[in-house]
Protein backbone atom coordinates (compact mmCIF):
# COMPACT_ATOMS: atom_id res chain seq x y z
CA UNK A 1 0.00 0.00 0.00
CA UNK A 2 2.76 2.40 1.05
CA UNK A 3 4.78 1.59 -2.06
CA UNK A 4 1.86 1.97 -4.41
CA UNK A 5 1.04 5.32 -2.84
CA UNK A 6 4.59 6.50 -3.39
CA UNK A 7 4.45 5.36 -6.97
CA UNK A 8 1.21 7.20 -7.42
CA UNK A 9 2.77 10.29 -5.90
CA UNK A 10 5.79 10.34 -8.16
CA UNK A 11 3.56 9.66 -11.13
CA UNK A 12 1.35 12.56 -10.10
CA UNK A 13 4.37 14.81 -9.76
CA UNK A 14 5.44 14.02 -13.31
CA UNK A 15 2.11 13.81 -15.03
CA UNK A 16 0.38 16.38 -12.81
CA UNK A 17 -2.95 15.20 -14.01
CA UNK A 18 -3.24 12.11 -11.87
CA UNK A 19 -5.02 12.44 -8.58
CA UNK A 20 -4.91 10.42 -5.43
CA UNK A 21 -8.45 9.25 -5.64
CA UNK A 22 -7.36 5.65 -5.86
CA UNK A 23 -4.93 5.99 -2.95
CA UNK A 24 -5.90 6.28 0.72
CA UNK A 25 -9.32 7.30 1.89
CA UNK A 26 -10.00 10.95 2.74
CA UNK A 27 -6.94 12.39 4.45
CA UNK A 28 -7.70 14.60 7.46
CA UNK A 29 -5.41 17.57 8.04
CA UNK A 30 -5.29 20.31 10.61
CA UNK A 31 -3.66 23.47 9.28
CA UNK A 32 -2.31 26.18 11.55
CA UNK A 33 -2.23 29.83 10.55
CA UNK A 34 -1.70 33.14 12.31
CA UNK A 35 -4.84 35.02 11.38
CA UNK A 36 -3.36 38.49 11.71
CA UNK A 37 -1.25 38.99 8.57
CA UNK A 38 -3.32 40.63 5.86
CA UNK A 39 -3.50 40.15 2.93
CA UNK A 40 -2.09 36.64 3.42
CA UNK A 41 -4.07 35.35 6.34
CA UNK A 42 -6.34 37.33 8.62
CA UNK A 43 -9.53 37.00 10.57
CA UNK A 44 -12.43 39.22 9.57
CA UNK A 45 -14.86 40.99 11.84
CA UNK A 46 -17.29 38.09 11.56
CA UNK A 47 -14.61 35.64 12.64
CA UNK A 48 -13.85 34.13 9.23
CA UNK A 49 -10.40 33.57 7.80
CA UNK A 50 -9.44 35.13 4.50
CA UNK A 51 -6.35 35.88 2.44
CA UNK A 52 -3.91 34.39 -0.03
CA UNK A 53 -2.65 31.70 2.36
CA UNK A 54 -6.19 30.63 3.14
CA UNK A 55 -7.21 30.36 -0.53
CA UNK A 56 -4.01 28.47 -1.31
CA UNK A 57 -4.66 26.15 1.63
CA UNK A 58 -8.15 25.38 0.37
CA UNK A 59 -6.87 24.82 -3.17
CA UNK A 60 -4.13 22.49 -1.93
CA UNK A 61 -6.57 20.55 0.21
CA UNK A 62 -8.97 20.19 -2.70
CA UNK A 63 -6.07 19.02 -4.86
CA UNK A 64 -4.97 16.46 -2.25
CA UNK A 65 -8.58 15.45 -1.66
CA UNK A 66 -7.96 16.13 2.00
CA UNK A 67 -10.42 17.31 4.58
CA UNK A 68 -8.78 20.35 6.12
CA UNK A 69 -9.52 22.28 9.25
CA UNK A 70 -7.77 25.64 9.64
CA UNK A 71 -7.00 26.77 13.17
CA UNK A 72 -5.48 30.06 14.28
CA UNK A 73 -2.57 30.36 16.63
CA UNK A 74 -0.51 33.36 17.75
CA UNK A 75 2.77 33.61 15.80
CA UNK A 76 5.02 33.29 18.87
CA UNK A 77 3.76 29.82 19.66
CA UNK A 78 3.15 28.55 16.15
CA UNK A 79 6.19 26.25 15.77
CA UNK A 80 5.90 24.78 19.29
CA UNK A 81 2.22 24.14 18.59
CA UNK A 82 3.12 22.28 15.38
CA UNK A 83 5.71 20.21 17.22
CA UNK A 84 3.28 19.45 20.01
CA UNK A 85 0.82 18.13 17.45
CA UNK A 86 -1.82 20.84 17.75
CA UNK A 87 -1.90 20.85 13.96
CA UNK A 88 -0.16 19.04 11.10
CA UNK A 89 1.08 21.88 8.91
CA UNK A 90 1.65 25.63 9.08
CA UNK A 91 0.45 27.65 6.11
CA UNK A 92 1.06 31.15 7.35
CA UNK A 93 3.53 32.81 4.98
CA UNK A 94 6.38 31.26 6.93
CA UNK A 95 9.72 31.91 5.26
CA UNK A 96 11.93 28.90 4.72
CA UNK A 97 15.12 29.47 6.73
CA UNK A 98 17.97 27.22 7.86
CA UNK A 99 17.23 28.14 11.45
CA UNK A 100 13.64 26.95 11.14
CA UNK A 101 14.69 23.87 9.15
CA UNK A 102 16.39 22.61 12.30
CA UNK A 103 12.99 22.46 13.96
CA UNK A 104 10.56 21.68 11.14
CA UNK A 105 10.52 20.32 7.59
CA UNK A 106 9.44 22.55 4.73
CA UNK A 107 7.80 22.02 1.39
CA UNK A 108 9.06 23.93 -1.62
CA UNK A 109 8.11 27.59 -1.63
CA UNK A 110 4.56 28.51 -2.52
CA UNK A 111 5.46 32.15 -3.00
CA UNK A 112 8.41 34.51 -2.71
CA UNK A 113 8.08 38.28 -2.60
CA UNK A 114 11.01 40.69 -2.30
CA UNK A 115 11.63 42.86 0.77
CA UNK A 116 11.30 46.63 0.52
CA UNK A 117 11.95 49.79 2.48
CA UNK A 118 9.38 52.48 3.19
CA UNK A 119 10.16 55.97 4.45
CA UNK A 120 8.18 59.06 5.42
CA UNK A 121 7.10 61.11 2.38
CA UNK A 122 9.41 64.01 3.20
CA UNK A 123 12.38 61.75 3.91
CA UNK A 124 15.81 62.80 2.65
CA UNK A 125 17.05 59.22 2.37
CA UNK A 126 18.16 58.87 -1.25
CA UNK A 127 17.95 55.13 -1.89
CA UNK A 128 17.72 51.75 -0.22
CA UNK A 129 21.51 51.18 -0.02
CA UNK A 130 23.06 50.62 3.42
CA UNK A 131 25.19 53.76 2.84
CA UNK A 132 22.14 55.94 2.37
CA UNK A 133 20.63 54.60 5.58
CA UNK A 134 23.79 54.96 7.65
CA UNK A 135 23.00 56.32 11.11
CA UNK A 136 19.24 56.22 10.47
CA UNK A 137 16.86 54.12 12.48
CA UNK A 138 15.10 51.25 10.71
CA UNK A 139 12.00 49.63 12.19
CA UNK A 140 11.62 45.89 11.56
CA UNK A 141 9.45 43.14 13.00
CA UNK A 142 11.65 41.16 15.38
CA UNK A 143 12.26 37.40 14.94
CA UNK A 144 11.78 37.66 11.19
CA UNK A 145 14.12 37.22 8.25
CA UNK A 146 13.82 40.96 7.64
CA UNK A 147 15.24 41.63 11.07
CA UNK A 148 18.15 39.25 10.47
CA UNK A 149 18.77 40.84 7.08
CA UNK A 150 18.70 44.36 8.52
CA UNK A 151 21.12 43.36 11.27
CA UNK A 152 23.49 41.78 8.76
CA UNK A 153 23.39 44.30 5.92
CA UNK A 154 22.42 47.54 7.61
CA UNK A 155 24.80 47.31 10.56
CA UNK A 156 25.58 51.03 10.38
CA UNK A 157 21.92 51.84 10.90
CA UNK A 158 20.05 51.68 14.17
CA UNK A 159 17.90 48.55 13.82
CA UNK A 160 14.81 48.62 16.01
CA UNK A 161 12.89 45.38 16.54
CA UNK A 162 9.11 45.52 16.97
CA UNK A 163 6.81 42.71 18.09
CA UNK A 164 4.56 43.11 15.05
CA UNK A 165 4.23 45.03 11.81
CA UNK A 166 1.50 47.14 13.38
CA UNK A 167 3.88 48.67 15.89
CA UNK A 168 6.62 49.80 13.52
CA UNK A 169 3.90 51.20 11.27
CA UNK A 170 2.65 53.31 14.15
CA UNK A 171 6.16 54.46 14.89
CA UNK A 172 6.98 55.51 11.34
CA UNK A 173 3.66 57.34 11.13
CA UNK A 174 4.67 59.16 14.31
CA UNK A 175 8.16 59.83 12.98
CA UNK A 176 9.93 57.77 15.64
CA UNK A 177 11.84 55.70 13.07
CA UNK A 178 13.42 56.97 9.84
CA UNK A 179 12.56 53.93 7.73
CA UNK A 180 10.89 50.55 7.97
CA UNK A 181 11.77 47.30 6.27
CA UNK A 182 9.45 44.42 5.52
CA UNK A 183 8.09 42.34 2.73
CA UNK A 184 6.95 44.52 -0.19
CA UNK A 185 3.44 43.11 0.17
CA UNK A 186 3.12 44.13 3.77
CA UNK A 187 4.45 47.62 3.10
CA UNK A 188 2.16 47.99 0.09
CA UNK A 189 -0.76 47.05 2.29
CA UNK A 190 0.34 49.63 4.84
CA UNK A 191 0.73 52.39 2.22
CA UNK A 192 -2.79 51.61 1.05
CA UNK A 193 -4.29 52.53 4.45
CA UNK A 194 -5.24 56.17 5.17
CA UNK A 195 -2.39 56.51 7.71
CA UNK A 196 0.10 54.93 5.33
CA UNK A 197 -0.95 57.13 2.43
CA UNK A 198 -0.67 60.20 4.62
CA UNK A 199 2.77 59.46 6.01
CA UNK A 200 4.85 57.23 3.85
CA UNK A 201 6.03 55.92 0.51
CA UNK A 202 7.91 52.86 -0.68
CA UNK A 203 11.52 53.81 -1.35
CA UNK A 204 12.31 50.67 -3.30
CA UNK A 205 12.56 46.91 -3.22
CA UNK A 206 15.71 45.10 -2.17
CA UNK A 207 17.31 42.21 -4.03
CA UNK A 208 16.67 39.28 -1.70
CA UNK A 209 19.70 37.57 -0.19
CA UNK A 210 19.09 33.85 -0.62
CA UNK A 211 21.21 33.09 2.44
CA UNK A 212 19.04 35.20 4.72
CA UNK A 213 15.71 35.55 2.98
CA UNK A 214 15.76 31.95 1.93
CA UNK A 215 13.72 30.38 -0.76
CA UNK A 216 10.45 32.10 0.03
CA UNK A 217 7.44 31.06 2.04
CA UNK A 218 6.84 27.36 2.47
CA UNK A 219 4.56 25.03 4.34
CA UNK A 220 6.05 23.75 7.58
CA UNK A 221 5.37 20.24 8.88
CA UNK A 222 6.83 18.24 11.75
CA UNK A 223 10.29 16.80 11.15
CA UNK A 224 10.34 13.49 9.38
CA UNK A 225 6.89 13.71 7.81
CA UNK A 226 8.28 13.22 4.31
CA UNK A 227 5.06 11.70 3.09
CA UNK A 228 3.08 14.85 3.82
CA UNK A 229 5.82 17.06 2.34
CA UNK A 230 5.71 15.06 -0.88
CA UNK A 231 1.95 15.28 -1.06
CA UNK A 232 1.98 19.03 -0.46
CA UNK A 233 4.76 19.57 -3.00
CA UNK A 234 2.84 17.62 -5.59
CA UNK A 235 -0.28 19.64 -4.83
CA UNK A 236 1.62 22.95 -5.15
CA UNK A 237 2.94 21.89 -8.54
CA UNK A 238 -0.50 20.72 -9.57
CA UNK A 239 -2.23 24.01 -8.77
CA UNK A 240 0.63 25.91 -10.41
CA UNK A 241 0.11 23.86 -13.56
CA UNK A 242 -3.67 23.88 -13.74
CA UNK A 243 -4.05 27.64 -13.37
CA UNK A 244 -5.70 27.54 -9.96
CA UNK A 245 -2.67 29.25 -8.40
CA UNK A 246 -2.68 32.13 -10.88
CA UNK A 247 -6.40 32.55 -10.41
CA UNK A 248 -5.90 33.00 -6.65
CA UNK A 249 -2.77 35.16 -7.05
CA UNK A 250 -4.59 37.52 -9.43
CA UNK A 251 -7.19 38.13 -6.74
CA UNK A 252 -4.58 39.59 -4.40
CA UNK A 253 -1.52 40.80 -6.30
CA UNK A 254 -0.63 42.81 -9.38
CA UNK A 255 2.76 41.12 -9.79
CA UNK A 256 4.17 37.60 -9.96
CA UNK A 257 3.99 36.53 -6.35
CA UNK A 258 5.55 33.12 -7.01
CA UNK A 259 8.83 34.75 -8.04
CA UNK A 260 11.44 33.20 -10.27
CA UNK B 1 -16.83 58.79 13.13
CA UNK B 2 -19.35 56.49 11.52
CA UNK B 3 -16.49 54.24 10.48
CA UNK B 4 -15.51 53.75 14.11
CA UNK B 5 -19.07 53.01 15.09
CA UNK B 6 -19.21 50.29 12.45
CA UNK B 7 -15.87 48.89 13.59
CA UNK B 8 -17.13 48.76 17.16
CA UNK B 9 -20.55 47.38 16.31
CA UNK B 10 -21.92 43.98 17.20
CA UNK B 11 -22.20 41.45 14.39
CA UNK B 12 -20.52 40.58 11.14
CA UNK B 13 -19.32 44.12 10.35
CA UNK B 14 -17.90 45.08 13.70
CA UNK B 15 -15.43 43.60 16.13
CA UNK B 16 -17.33 44.15 19.37
CA UNK B 17 -18.76 40.63 19.48
CA UNK B 18 -15.29 39.14 18.94
CA UNK B 19 -13.79 41.29 21.65
CA UNK B 20 -16.67 40.51 24.00
CA UNK B 21 -15.95 36.82 23.48
CA UNK B 22 -12.32 37.60 24.31
CA UNK B 23 -13.40 39.34 27.50
CA UNK B 24 -15.52 36.32 28.41
CA UNK B 25 -12.48 34.04 27.95
CA UNK B 26 -10.32 36.34 30.07
CA UNK B 27 -12.84 36.59 32.91
CA UNK B 28 -13.76 32.91 32.93
CA UNK B 29 -10.11 31.88 32.84
CA UNK B 30 -9.29 34.14 35.78
CA UNK B 31 -12.35 32.95 37.73
CA UNK B 32 -11.53 29.30 37.09
CA UNK B 33 -7.90 29.81 38.06
CA UNK B 34 -8.68 31.57 41.34
CA UNK B 35 -10.03 28.59 43.36
CA UNK B 36 -7.17 26.36 42.18
CA UNK B 37 -4.61 28.99 43.11
CA UNK B 38 -6.17 29.72 46.48
CA UNK B 39 -6.54 26.08 47.43
CA UNK B 40 -3.02 25.05 46.45
CA UNK B 41 -1.63 28.25 47.95
CA UNK B 42 -3.37 27.57 51.26
CA UNK B 43 -1.97 24.05 51.50
CA UNK B 44 1.50 25.17 50.48
CA UNK B 45 1.36 27.74 53.28
CA UNK B 46 0.33 24.98 55.70
CA UNK B 47 3.21 22.89 54.37
CA UNK B 48 5.65 25.69 54.99
CA UNK B 49 4.57 25.82 58.63
CA UNK B 50 4.80 22.08 59.01
CA UNK B 51 7.08 20.55 61.60
CA UNK B 52 7.92 17.82 59.12
CA UNK B 53 11.10 19.04 57.35
CA UNK B 54 10.47 17.15 54.07
CA UNK B 55 7.04 18.77 53.63
CA UNK B 56 8.54 22.14 54.42
CA UNK B 57 11.30 21.57 51.88
CA UNK B 58 8.85 20.43 49.20
CA UNK B 59 6.70 23.50 49.76
CA UNK B 60 9.74 25.75 49.55
CA UNK B 61 10.95 24.11 46.33
CA UNK B 62 7.48 24.56 44.83
CA UNK B 63 7.37 28.29 45.51
CA UNK B 64 10.99 28.74 44.44
CA UNK B 65 10.28 27.15 41.06
CA UNK B 66 6.99 28.80 40.23
CA UNK B 67 7.86 32.21 41.57
CA UNK B 68 11.20 32.03 39.81
CA UNK B 69 10.01 31.02 36.35
CA UNK B 70 8.49 33.64 34.08
CA UNK B 71 4.74 32.98 33.76
CA UNK B 72 5.06 32.61 30.01
CA UNK B 73 7.60 29.83 30.40
CA UNK B 74 5.40 28.01 32.91
CA UNK B 75 2.57 28.24 30.40
CA UNK B 76 4.77 26.84 27.62
CA UNK B 77 5.90 24.03 29.89
CA UNK B 78 2.35 23.06 30.72
CA UNK B 79 0.85 23.50 27.26
CA UNK B 80 3.56 22.16 24.98
CA UNK B 81 5.74 20.31 27.48
CA UNK B 82 3.04 18.08 28.93
CA UNK B 83 1.64 17.24 25.52
CA UNK B 84 5.05 16.33 24.08
CA UNK B 85 5.95 14.47 27.28
CA UNK B 86 2.76 12.43 27.35
CA UNK B 87 3.06 11.61 23.66
CA UNK B 88 6.68 10.50 24.06
CA UNK B 89 5.64 8.37 27.00
CA UNK B 90 2.78 6.79 25.06
CA UNK B 91 5.04 6.19 22.07
CA UNK B 92 7.49 4.48 24.41
CA UNK B 93 4.71 2.22 25.62
CA UNK B 94 3.69 1.47 22.06
CA UNK B 95 0.54 3.61 21.74
CA UNK B 96 0.22 6.19 19.03
CA UNK B 97 -2.77 8.15 20.30
CA UNK B 98 -2.96 11.90 19.78
CA UNK B 99 -3.14 13.57 23.17
CA UNK B 100 -4.57 17.04 23.13
CA UNK B 101 -3.94 19.23 26.15
CA UNK B 102 -6.69 21.80 26.08
CA UNK B 103 -5.37 25.35 25.96
CA UNK B 104 -7.91 26.62 28.48
CA UNK B 105 -7.02 23.89 30.97
CA UNK B 106 -3.29 24.44 30.54
CA UNK B 107 -3.81 28.17 30.99
CA UNK B 108 -5.72 27.43 34.19
CA UNK B 109 -3.02 25.08 35.45
CA UNK B 110 -0.08 27.33 34.60
CA UNK B 111 -1.63 30.51 36.01
CA UNK B 112 -2.98 28.50 38.95
CA UNK B 113 0.42 27.21 40.07
CA UNK B 114 1.99 30.64 39.67
CA UNK B 115 -0.87 32.24 41.62
CA UNK B 116 -0.64 29.60 44.33
CA UNK B 117 3.08 30.07 44.88
CA UNK B 118 2.59 33.78 45.46
CA UNK B 119 -0.59 33.22 47.46
CA UNK B 120 1.20 30.79 49.77
CA UNK B 121 3.49 33.60 50.91
CA UNK B 122 0.50 35.85 51.55
CA UNK B 123 -1.20 33.10 53.55
CA UNK B 124 2.03 32.43 55.42
CA UNK B 125 2.37 36.00 56.61
CA UNK B 126 -1.32 35.98 57.56
CA UNK B 127 -0.83 32.77 59.54
CA UNK B 128 2.10 34.31 61.37
CA UNK B 129 0.01 37.34 62.31
CA UNK B 130 -2.48 35.15 64.17
CA UNK B 131 -1.31 34.68 67.77
CA UNK B 132 -0.78 31.19 69.13
CA UNK B 133 -3.37 31.94 71.78
CA UNK B 134 -6.11 31.78 69.17
CA UNK B 135 -5.35 28.12 68.51
CA UNK B 136 -5.02 27.39 72.21
CA UNK B 137 -8.31 29.13 72.89
CA UNK B 138 -9.96 26.90 70.31
CA UNK B 139 -8.57 23.73 71.83
CA UNK B 140 -9.47 24.96 75.33
CA UNK B 141 -13.18 25.19 74.46
CA UNK B 142 -13.04 21.66 73.09
CA UNK B 143 -12.80 22.22 69.32
CA UNK B 144 -10.65 19.77 67.40
CA UNK B 145 -7.98 20.88 64.89
CA UNK B 146 -10.27 21.08 61.87
CA UNK B 147 -12.92 23.07 63.73
CA UNK B 148 -10.32 25.43 65.16
CA UNK B 149 -9.00 26.04 61.67
CA UNK B 150 -12.42 26.57 60.12
CA UNK B 151 -14.14 28.55 62.86
CA UNK B 152 -11.35 30.53 64.47
CA UNK B 153 -8.31 30.76 62.22
CA UNK B 154 -9.81 30.96 58.73
CA UNK B 155 -12.03 34.03 59.27
CA UNK B 156 -9.07 35.94 60.66
CA UNK B 157 -6.82 34.56 57.95
CA UNK B 158 -9.09 35.85 55.21
CA UNK B 159 -9.16 39.30 56.73
CA UNK B 160 -5.39 39.43 57.07
CA UNK B 161 -4.65 37.94 53.66
CA UNK B 162 -7.25 39.90 51.71
CA UNK B 163 -5.13 42.92 50.70
CA UNK B 164 -2.34 40.67 49.43
CA UNK B 165 -4.75 38.33 47.69
CA UNK B 166 -6.62 41.13 45.96
CA UNK B 167 -3.28 42.30 44.59
CA UNK B 168 -2.66 38.82 43.25
CA UNK B 169 -6.14 38.69 41.73
CA UNK B 170 -5.52 41.84 39.72
CA UNK B 171 -2.16 40.49 38.58
CA UNK B 172 -3.86 37.25 37.57
CA UNK B 173 -6.47 39.15 35.58
CA UNK B 174 -3.71 40.76 33.54
CA UNK B 175 -1.58 37.63 33.29
CA UNK B 176 -4.40 35.93 31.43
CA UNK B 177 -3.21 37.97 28.44
CA UNK B 178 -0.36 35.45 28.16
CA UNK B 179 -2.70 32.67 27.09
CA UNK B 180 -3.03 34.20 23.62
CA UNK B 181 0.25 32.47 22.71
CA UNK B 182 -1.28 29.06 23.31
CA UNK B 183 -4.15 29.78 20.96
CA UNK B 184 -6.79 31.10 23.34
CA UNK B 185 -8.59 34.13 22.01
CA UNK B 186 -8.58 36.42 25.02
CA UNK B 187 -9.06 40.20 25.07
CA UNK B 188 -5.54 40.97 23.94
CA UNK B 189 -5.49 38.46 21.10
CA UNK B 190 -8.88 39.61 19.78
CA UNK B 191 -8.09 43.31 19.99
CA UNK B 192 -4.64 42.62 18.52
CA UNK B 193 -6.17 40.84 15.53
CA UNK B 194 -8.72 43.61 15.10
CA UNK B 195 -6.01 46.27 15.33
CA UNK B 196 -3.79 44.57 12.78
CA UNK B 197 -6.55 43.75 10.33
CA UNK B 198 -8.27 47.13 10.44
CA UNK B 199 -5.06 49.15 11.07
CA UNK B 200 -6.88 50.96 13.89
CA UNK B 201 -4.41 50.17 16.65
CA UNK B 202 -5.26 53.07 18.95
CA UNK B 203 -8.95 52.39 18.80
CA UNK B 204 -8.71 48.70 19.65
CA UNK B 205 -5.82 48.75 22.09
CA UNK B 206 -7.54 51.71 23.77
CA UNK B 207 -10.66 49.59 24.03
CA UNK B 208 -8.58 46.77 25.54
CA UNK B 209 -7.25 49.22 28.15
CA UNK B 210 -10.79 50.26 29.04
CA UNK B 211 -11.94 46.66 29.37
CA UNK B 212 -9.05 45.75 31.69
CA UNK B 213 -9.69 48.90 33.71
CA UNK B 214 -13.39 48.10 33.96
CA UNK B 215 -12.56 44.59 35.14
CA UNK B 216 -10.24 46.03 37.78
CA UNK B 217 -12.93 48.44 39.01
CA UNK B 218 -15.55 45.68 39.18
CA UNK B 219 -13.03 43.52 41.06
CA UNK B 220 -12.29 46.18 43.63
CA UNK B 221 -16.03 46.58 44.23
CA UNK B 222 -16.33 42.89 45.12
CA UNK B 223 -13.13 42.93 47.15
CA UNK B 224 -14.55 45.80 49.18
CA UNK B 225 -17.70 43.79 49.85
CA UNK B 226 -15.63 40.85 51.10
CA UNK B 227 -13.61 43.19 53.27
CA UNK B 228 -16.77 44.61 54.84
CA UNK B 229 -17.98 41.10 55.48
CA UNK B 230 -14.76 40.06 57.24
CA UNK B 231 -14.84 43.23 59.33
CA UNK B 232 -18.39 42.51 60.39
CA UNK B 233 -17.40 39.10 61.69
CA UNK B 234 -14.52 40.80 63.46
CA UNK B 235 -16.83 43.07 65.40
CA UNK B 236 -19.23 40.38 66.55
CA UNK B 237 -16.34 38.24 67.74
Amino acid sequence: MKLSLKLALSAATVALTMGFSHAEDMMKLKIGTEGAYPPFNNLTADGKLEGFDIDITNALCAEMKAECEIVTQDWDGIIPALQAGKFDAIIASMSITDERKEKVDFTKKYYNTPPAIAVPKDSTIADISPEALKGKSIGVQASTIHFNFAEAKYGESDIKGFPSAQEYQLDIANGRVDAVMDDVMVLKGFIATPEGTACCKILGTIEPDAKIHGEGAGIAVRKGETDLVNKLNAAIEAIRANGKYDEIAKKYFDFDVYGS
Amino acid sequence: MEKYLILLSWGSQGWLDDIARGAFITVSLALCTLPIGLLIGFFIALGKQSNEPTIKLAANIYTTIFRGLPELLTLFLVYFGIQIGVQKLLALLGFSAQIEINSFVSGMLALGVVFSSYASEVFLSAFRAIPKGQYEGGYAVGLHTGQTMRLIILPQLIRLALPGLSNLWLILLKDTALVSVVGLSDILRQTGVAARVTKEAFLFFGLACLIYLALAIISSFFIERIELWTKKSGVTR
